[in-house]
């Protein structure tokens, strides 16, 4: 090396080019503090022991998830299972980005139908019909928000079923001497009488038009047939133009004079405060609030009712889906451990376990519902009808929920009507699914 | 007859003069309100803050900030988020600065070209480049440690540095480098000991410009990083909002502790920020 | 070796400037440049969620621009950047420009509020986003009652959820957050404009419009070009308040939907699972709102910066 090119090395901006680029790579290989001392110890302590990842969307579970973990540690002393919640806006750009980059977890918590297909196509996915022997006696609608409708594998372990009704403040009700209405007309009165009382009737916003969809899975199945309409407009023998459909929407428009004033701006965490701090009395909703409305005001007396049909003895259907499920990743350096852990998460310990947690439906046979509300809710789903666009239309671009809780927020600021409604959807359906193209 | 007119001059002046205080000062309370709403509100129950937003605290109490700031390990991310902001920051100065020193002061070919090439990169949304990015550390192994999000800020804070610091460098008299020149300094110690300390103005506005956005961000950190020890703070206060449900209370008490530490650097660097600001911006 | 480098000395010696300029281009090449051009690359591709499918073309740029509803949605979003950009133009830059004039006149206490004003810009857009939907909300928001004990509760408006008021609400929350910059920008063009041409100007009998608008304007054109192009670029970009406070399609009834929002949840589903991912698609959005900015933030400032040659 000549003197000019040693002089070049050593001349400053080289230098800082140099210090620049050590001070990055002393920085990755250390990851950080508690790491760094923790790490040579810890691997030297537990040196056959195999640590599962598990991601999740469900940040507020994590008390109750680490519970479960423990019971499941207990029993296999050489797997550790970490939980690791991530923020139920951002989970899917999360995990996309790390499956694609090869760096995903474990153990994953998958959404229903066509949120999970994607991965299972892509072959991020373990099928686990024959590795989990529990699956076999799963019931039919849960079981079906996991299988893949190409090849028709199970991809995920169902984890929880949702139903929408209508929850109630009990003491609001007698106080005003109000009973749980049977027919759509009492139903209406119910929120005359309210009103006029100066309590809010319905604690329901238009913001999030995420709400708007669960109103209608509430409310509009009993007048627009449920799962005999759901069943022609999935082998597209009907659309959603159909006049069943937009009598439904109809329904939904009637209840607009009981919510809050301002309604158009009122987001879903507003109408839970409301109805939790007994400001309403009535919240149209899923099964996935009692847990919260019952740490938030435990003094609240909640009463539940399905959303009431026409006429008296026309069933009272409420809408069903699976929630997801959990499954495992197909990248998984220890598949035989994730095995065991979604194995525990198939059995009717698991189940049990989850559904005293958190207060919500275990799809497992043989697991006891949780007195009070959510027997009752249980007992609604007898009568049940599938979550139109989740089950059914959630597997092309624009999805069925986008269209619908989108125009729907159109119909409730006064720009469409039910029928534009519905024109909305099928134009945007039509797009992808092949069915209507008949 | 002329006192009397100077008089009623003054008057009107002052008038003026009150009705533009008494506008700034509104303003002042609209820029305010919401920082002194934030303190307040992380003080309060849950009811409170939904059925009295005016009021005061009844029992105002500091285990909300406990909680966030030992249970939430937000002594941790406060920690990730000082160090990984602070890194780019440096890096991104004495990068940038290299190179809008090369554009401004060199006379060659590709000069124009290389600059707007540079700019071209303040218009693109850059999350759309998130999933090469993703595999592209992940190539690099570099997934989960801070050096990919150091990375990443380092090359999205150029175009905005070299914006900045070009239209300084250019500014400044060509006399100074010939002088230094003569007096047999070297290509680089007339960087580092003549010019750049003439910069120092555009310095802290990009500082100021880095820092602020890289302290807030939160996408880059939801894709690269998993471990807990290594979460910023914006990172770490995701986990209060739920899917169904929300920690009010512990949230308020993480937004007080992810803005005041920022405000309060602003404030004791505004005077030096704004004096670059206005020093660089029209040049 | 020896040879190879010393010419690559001999080669740095004279070009001095390729040392200075290296490390800033090998990191924004690798680390910003690259990602974005494979991602406007994967948008000539049909996309099956997550996996690459076959090469088509300009099939995903045809959906976007000539295919209901998808046209419909771009189109929709692109008025509202260009809604958006012209109220902040009208709204932010003017008042910062007025903030500057007021606060050029040396007006006790004016570092005081020049401080003030920028402050809002240290606050993270979640945070802010988050605040200001709480002081707008119709139940329990203090701007809605403030309304009301000065008897104007006939105003009071569900102003995030109402279509009208939607992106006019957000605009402004937008402006409290950047108004400071604009303001100090333009209080360094004023203050770059030498005294002497004032007082000329008010010798020859200029009052206060006609100086500001024969000395004063002119003289601020260079600081108005880059207030108006930065202010172009960042509201073309505009993602994180809208998210932050409309959510990802952009709600009420996308009245708030802009390019970054449609971008974001068509490249990577809408928030809370509700859609899948299309990336084909989203990058196609991508490179049309790239040639957008370029072309325009480009033009804009050859035509500003003729328009300040004139004086």
């Amino acid at each position: 090396m000549d003197g000019k090119m040693r002089g070049f090395l050593t001349s400053p901006t080289v230098l800082l080019v140099l210090l620049a680029l050590v001070t990055l790579s002393v920085l990755s290989v250390l990851p950080g503090p508690p790491v760094l001392s923790g790490l040579p110890v810890g691997r030297a302590l537990a040196a056959e022991k195999v640590e599962l990842t598990f991601w999740s969307w469900r940040t507020e579970d994590t008390v109750a998830y680490d519970k479960f973990i423990k019971a499941f540690e207990a029993k296999h002393p050489e797997i550790t299972v970490k939980f690791m919640p991530y923020k139920n806006t951002e989970y899917n750009t999360i995990l996309s980005a790390a499956l694609q980059g090869g760096s995903g977890p474990d153990i994953v918590q998958l959404r229903s139908y066509g949120g999970f297909e994607p991965y299972a196509e892509a072959g991020y996915l373990v099928p686990l019909d024959e590795k989990v022997p529990a699956l076999k006696d799963f019931p039919a609608i849960p079981l079906s928000g996991a299988r893949d409708r190409k090849d028709g594998k199970v991809y995920g372990v169902p984890f929880a079923v949702q139903s929408l009704q209508i929850f109630y403040n009990k003491g609001i009700f007698s106080k005003f001497g109000l009973k749980e209405p049977r027919t759509w007309d009492e139903f209406l009165d119910v929120c005359k009488t309210l009103k006029s009382k100066g309590v809010i009737p319905l604690a329901q916003g238009t913001k999030d038009g995420w709400t708007l969809e669960s109103m209608t899975g509430a409310v509009a199945p009993n007048f627009y047939g449920g799962t005999q309409f759901f069943n022609e407009v999935v082998k597209g023998k009907a659309d959603f133009r159909d006049p069943r459909f937009v009598a439904g929407l109809k329904k939904l428009k009637e209840l607009e004079p009981f919510f809050p004033p301002g309604y158009l701006g009122i987001s879903y965490t507003d109408a839970q405060m409301m109805f939790v701090q007994e400001m309403a009395a009535m919240f149209i909703g899923g099964s996935y609030e009692v847990g919260y409305f019952n740490r938030q005001n435990p003094a609240l007396k909640l009463g539940v009712f399905p959303a009431p049909p026409q006429k008296k003895g026309e069933p009272a259907l409420v809408s069903v889906y699976p929630d997801g499920s959990f499954g495992i990743s197909a990248q998984t350096k220890h598949l035989k451990e994730a095995l065991l852990f979604i194995n525990f998460l198939a059995a009717r310990e698991f189940g049990q376990m989850f559904t005293d947690e958190l207060k919500q439906i275990s799809p497992i046979p043989g697991v006891t519902p949780v007195p009070g509300v959510m027997t009752e809710i249980v007992g609604l789903t007898k009568s049940s009808t599938p979550y139109i666009m989740l089950v059914g239309f959630r597997y092309g671009q624009p999805t069925g929920s986008v269209l619908l809780q989108n125009a729907l927020q159109g119909m409730f600021a006064g720009k469409l009507t039910s029928e534009g409604v519905a024109d909305e959807i099928h134009a945007g359906l039509v797009k992808w699914y092949q069915p209507f193209h008949k | 007859m002329v006192p009397a007119q100077s008089s009623i001059r003054n008057w009107t002046r002052t008038a003026c003069t009150t009705g533009l205080h008494v506008m700034l000062l509104a303003y002042s309370i609209v820029v305010l309100y919401p920082f002194f709403l934030m303190i307040v509100t992380s003080f309060k129950s849950t009811r409170e803050i939904f059925f009295s937003p005016f009021g005061l605290p009844a029992q105002p109490g500091f285990e909300t900030y406990l909680k966030v700031w030992k249970n939430a390990s937000f002594n941790v991310y406060f920690a990730n988020s000082a160090i990984i902001t602070g890194v780019s920051v440096l890096l991104i100065l004495a990068v940038g600065s290299l190179a809008a020193y090369g554009l401004a002061r060199y006379n060659f070919r590709m000069n124009t070209a290389i600059y707007l090439f540079f700019l071209a990169g303040l218009m693109l949304p850059i999350r759309l480049g998130i999933v090469p990015l993703f595999l592209l550390m992940k190539n690099l192994n570099l997934v989960d440690t801070r050096s990919a999000l150091i990375l990443t800020y380092v090359a999205n804070g150029m175009p905005f540095a070299i914006f900045v610091l070009t239209g300084f460098f250019r500014t400044l008299p060509g006399e100074l480098e010939e002088a230094a020149r003569l007096d047999g300094c070297g290509e680089f110690m007339i960087f580092h000991r003549v010019m750049l300390p003439l910069i120092r103005p555009a310095l802290a506005t990009v500082t100021i410009f880095n820092f602020v956005p890289l302290w807030n961000d939160l996408f880059f950190p939801l894709i690269f990083i998993r471990s807990d020890a290594l979460k910023t703070i914006p990172l770490g206060m995701t986990l209060f909002f739920g899917q169904y449900e929300t920690e009010w209370g512990l949230l308020f008490a993480g937004l007080v502790i992810a803005t005041i530490p920022l405000a309060t650097l602003y404030l004791f660097m505004s005077r030096q920020f704004i004096k670059g600001l206005t020093a660089g911006a029209i040049k | 070796m020896r040879v190879i480098a010393s010419s690559a000395g001999n080669f740095l010696r004279k070009h001095v400037y390729v040392a200075f300029i290296l490390p800033a281009l090998l990191i924004y090449v690798v680390f910003l440049v690259y990602p974005l051009l494979s991602s406007l690359y994967y948008g000539f591709f049909q996309w099956d969620g997550i996996t690459r499918g076959a090469f088509m073309g300009l099939a995903n740029f045809k959906k976007l621009l000539a295919e209901s509803p998808y046209n419909v949605r771009f189109f929709s979003a692109l008025k509202h950047n260009i809604h958006f950009f012209l109220m902040t133009m009208a709204v932010q830059n003017l008042v910062g420009l007025a903030f500057a004039l007021i606060l050029s006149r040396g007006i006790r206490g004016a570092s005081v509020y020049q401080t003030i004003f920028f402050m809002p810009y240290t606050m993270s857009v979640i945070v802010l986003g988050f605040l200001w939907s709480l002081i707008l909300n119709p139940t329990w928001g203090v701007f809605n009652k403030l309304l009301a004990t000065v008897g104007l509760s006939g105003l009071a408006r569900p102003w995030l959820g109402d279509m009208a008021t939607a992106l006019p609400a957000i605009t402004l929350v937008n402006a409290w957050h950047w108004v400071g910059f604009p303001m100090l920008v333009f209080l360094a063009g004023l203050e770059a404009i030498p005294a002497e041409l004032h007082e000329a100007a008010r010798l020859d009998g200029a009052g206060g419009w006609k100086l500001f608008r024969r000395i004063t304007m002119p003289l601020l054109m260079p600081s108005i070009t880059i207030v108006t192009i930065l202010t172009f670029i960042g509201n073309f970009n505009a993602f994180e308040i809208i998210f932050a406070m409309e959510g990802s399609s952009g709600g009420p009834y996308y009245a708030t939907d802009v390019l970054g929002t449609l971008f974001y949840r068509t490249a990577f589903g809408e928030a809370g699972g509700f859609s899948g991912q299309d990336i084909g698609l989203g990058s196609a959005i991508a490179a049309v709102m790239f040639v957008i900015i370029f072309a325009i933030s480009y033009l804009g400032t050859r035509f500003m910066r003729s328009r300040e040659m004139q004086y």
